[in-house]
């Protein structure tokens, strides 16, 4: 499964030098680099808790997969007939189309279909009004019916929890990972993160917020002890053409690009769904994102 | 005779580096070469599978060998039946 | 774009709600990993029906069902079945005279004093009683044929049934890693093989490469009817040796690249090394008269008893944006002298989003085994190795088919195949000995096939 948004910025942390080491683990899901710390001296007990993690991440990512045999492809592949979904599906249902009426529309988990005319590979090509007049009809959830548990998509749509499945994802794992020890522990897909609690000492955990413009360079510390931080933004995925720049964050009322959104805007909540949905709402949010953010009383960093 | 033998080890040692040079390619990573995870949407499809139409390569490969010398190539030369 | 207002006045606030639409999503713990009813197809069905017909010769029809279970998420089972039935004429490998040939094939053993009729003809040949040697409490019933004059001898008496089977087992040891493994079984009423194989792959470059290894192990044993004649020997209806054995090692390494979005391509060689019987019992080699060409003897074939073989192939698969075209290459080459190369191209043209019909070409083009003689000549002293079997000739062979397809309900597809394969050689070799002159030495193959098939999965 692949986020909409890539998350440039990178949670690492960064234990001070003569401290112990926190046991790590490191993998890879939902085509993004993840790292479980664990602050304990038990290196087993630290492996165990790595494994659940990266085993749940791996299950979310293959269930909802858009390219694997998986819920989504086998909805995908049957739009315009009813199909009888699970409770996990339901309730990530449910919670999309609360997202839906909460951004008045703008977030919409039908919006993938966009892709087929929007393609970001660094070509330049910018689809025709036609075309995305075209696509359009492919897009929107008032299109779709939905009688928990029966889904039904119009012939053509299709659907894709890229935007809210990695942030339940590092929820899911953190909440599985607790349940096992009450070490403090921090999971971290591909940026998305959230940390059990503060550390054994009482003291943070730190993370390095990645400069948006230079890669791999850091632009800031944060200090964690408690909650979720997760980012939308569009610092790897845009176009510029006639010397315009397009983000890849696409508005499925218009079908074109958001106008003026910030390049990344970062949130930090109790949970990593409320963070991330807050982020994307804000980036949805285009010119009055920061306004949106502080209107909310949000804690939140936009780049721009 | 000889000019023939002498052809064919030519031969047989092109195809050897052409295979080492492709294992040693892949072996130090071509990640210039490839696709991102999420394009690999055609790839999935059934046209573009390796041995996309199973059966009916393996009907083609037993009527070749009973017809012709060869065998071998995308998977066994044996044959398994008595058309030799 | 409405902001709401702050919880000053007690109304719930976007982010209240956010907060408690996301406690809801991550409210049930460990009950949501369950699996979903939607579930992605755990069983395939692949079948079909091949008719095959040869020149006005051989005829055959092949029935095969093979079917697939994902057994769990790592591993599947699958059984295959084919029953092949092959009836009509073939050649002796003999050359054609001006004069008419006789030729004989022993068939059964029976006890001295058998009434057995004997004018029938099975497939056009004559039943005759060969006389016991003395003493002897058995004798031989054998087969003989006459072929007219300027006819390229064919034996009539050909028909083969088989029955096959396979079981195999695809086993996903980490995400990246897979074992396969798998044993086949072959039966003829003159012939059976039995193989095993096992097989490795393992996937780099988050799946754009993937790096393969498998071997194979094959032991065949022939038993023909009326025995296994002593190579070079002359033919006659005497009934002949035992039965034998041969054994084959073979080894693939492929190497599959994704090249891009659209580009796939594959690399692979092959190895094979097989020992044993390597003859065709039932084929013979024709020695000439110097000066006229005749048929002065007719002798079973003799080949090497070991083979090497090598071959290397390369293809590719390139998705145009709604038809797919594959063009693939191969070169062989064994220990026999014999050397080949066979280039294929398919072209998948979408005529609907379901419907496609798909030409294809296949160009085959193969040199003489060094044993490979049309004949052999009287007087000269004999070689060790000799076969006039067609088949090791120097020939090419063009391949024209079509194919329709169309996907039925989601998971299934329906296609039907004609092709035509031409085969031809030098039937006139310059060197031709007397009445060889005027005789065609390499009659042309033409085959027609048609394959109808039906895969589902469920």
């Amino acid at each position: 499964m692949r986020s909409e948004r890539s998350s440039e910025i990178f949670g690492s942390t960064r234990s001070h030098p003569a401290e112990h080491r926190d046991v790590s683990t490191t993998f890879t899901a939902m085509a993004s680099p993840c790292l479980v710390l664990v602050d304990t001296a038990d290196p087993l007990l630290g492996a165990a808790v790595g494994s659940i993690v990266k085993a749940e991440a791996l299950r979310i990512e293959a269930k909802f997969s858009r390219y694997r045999p998986s819920v989504v492809t086998t909805l995908n592949e049957n739009a315009g007939e009813e199909l009888e979904v699970d409770a996990e599906t339901a309730d990530l249902v449910d919670y999309s189309v609360l997202c839906y009426h909460l951004s008045q529309g703008r977030f919409d988990i039908t919006s993938g279909a966009l892709r087929r005319v929007w393609k970001f590979d660094g070509s330049g090509a910018v689809p025709t009004q036609d075309q995305v007049r075209q696509i359009l009809k492919c897009v929107g959830w008032h299109r779709v019916t939905w009688n928990r548990p029966f889904l039904r998509l119009g012939v053509g749509m299709e659907i894709d929890f890229g935007g809210i499945g990695k942030e339940y994802a590092v929820d899911r794992a953190l909440a599985l990972a607790s349940e096992f020890t009450d070490e403090p522990l921090l999971v971290n897909l591909g940026g998305d993160l959230r940390v059990s609690g503060p550390r054994r000492d009482g003291s943070h955990w730190h993370v390095a917020i990645e400069n948006v413009d230079c890669p791999g360079a850091a632009a800031g510390m944060l200090q964690l002890s408690r909650g979720a931080l997760a980012t939308s933004g569009d610092t790897y995925r845009y176009l510029i053409k006639d010397a315009k720049r397009y983000g890849h964050v696409l508005d499925p009322v218009t079908g074109w690009p958001i106008a003026d959104a910030p390049r990344s805007v970062t949130v930090h909540a109790d949970t990593c769904s409320e963070a991330g949905q807050l982020a994307k709402l804000a980036l949805l949010r285009g010119a009055g994102a920061e306004e949106f953010l502080k209107a909310e009383q949000v804690r939140a960093w936009c780049a721009r | 005779m000889q000019s023939i033998c002498r052809h064919s080890s030519v031969n047989l040692r092109a195809k050897w580096s052409l295979l080492i040079l492709l294992i040693a390619g892949a072996g130090t990573g071509c990640t210039s070469l490839g696709a991102k995870p999420w394009d690999h949407d055609l790839l999935a499809e059934r046209a573009m599978q390796v041995d996309a139409y199973p059966l009916q390569s393996g009907m083609d490969d037993h009527i070749y060998f009973s017809k012709e010398a060869s065998s071998g190539g995308r998977s066994f030369a044996g044959g398994g039946c008595g058309c030799n | 774009m409405q902001l709401k207002a702050s919880g000053a006045t007690g109304a719930p606030t976007l982010r209240q709600a956010l907060k408690v639409a996301a406690a809801g999503l991550l409210a049930n713990g460990a009950a949501k990993a369950q699996e979903a009813p939607a579930k992605p197809p755990a069983t395939s069905v692949d079948s079909g029906v091949l008719y095959y017909h040869e020149n006005g010769r051989v005829q055959a029809v092949e029935p095969e069902l093979n079917v697939a279970q994902k057994i769990n998420e790592d591993s599947t089972l699958s059984l295959g079945f084919v029953f092949d039935s092959l009836t009509g004429p073939t050649p002796y490998g003999a050359v054609p005279s001006t004069l008419p040939q006789t030729y004989i094939r022993p068939y059964k053993i029976v006890p001295v004093g058998t009434l057995v009729p004997l004018t029938t003809s099975s497939g056009g040949s004559t039943v005759v009683l060969l006389p016991p040697a003395s003493g002897s409490k058995t004798e031989t019933l054998a087969a003989t044929s006459i072929v007219p004059a300027n006819t390229y001898p064919l034996d009539p008496s050909f028909h083969d049934t088989r029955v096959a089977g396979h079981v195999g087992w695809d086993q996903a040891l980490t995400s990246t890693l897979k074992l396969d493994g798998g044993v086949a079984y072959s039966h003829e009423y003159d012939y059976r093989s039995a193989s095993a194989s096992l097989g490795l792959s393992k996937d780099f470059n988050a799946h754009n490469t993937t790096l393969s290894a498998a071997v194979n192990y094959e032991s065949d044993l022939s038993f023909p009817v009326g025995g296994t004649p002593t190579p070079l020997t002359a033919m006659s209806g005497d009934f002949k040796g035992p039965d034998a054995t041969r054994h084959e090692v073979d080894a693939v390494l492929g190497i599959t690249q994704v090249m891009s979005r659209r580009w796939l391509s594959t690399l692979s060689y092959s190895y094979a090394d097989s020992h044993g019987y390597q003859n065709n019992p039932y084929k013979i080699i024709s020695v000439v008269d110097p000066v006229s060409g005749q048929p002065t003897a007719q002798l079973y074939e003799s080949r090497p008893e070991s083979r090497r073989k090598q071959s290397v192939f390369f293809e590719n698969k390139i998705h145009l944006p709604s038809d797919v075209i594959a063009i693939s290459l191969r070169g062989y080459k064994d220990d026999w002298g014999i050397k080949s190369v066979t280039a294929d191209l398919r072209y998948r043209y979408q005529i609907t989003q379901e419907y496609y019909l798909e030409p294809h070409f296949r160009y085959y083009e193969q040199g003489a085994a060094d044993f490979f003689h049309y004949y052999l000549v009287a007087g000269e002293a004999l070689p060790q190795y000799a076969s006039a079997d067609t088949r090791l000739a120097k020939f090419n062979a063009q391949t024209y088919g079509l194919k329709f397809g169309m996907p039925l309900n989601k998971g299934s597809e329906l296609n039907l195949r004609v092709e035509y394969y031409d085969q031809r050689g030098n039937g006139s070799p310059s060197y031709a000995i007397g009445q060889l002159k005027q005789q065609n030495l390499f009659p042309d193959l033409k085959a027609f096939t048609v394959l109808l098939g039906y895969s589902y999965a469920f």
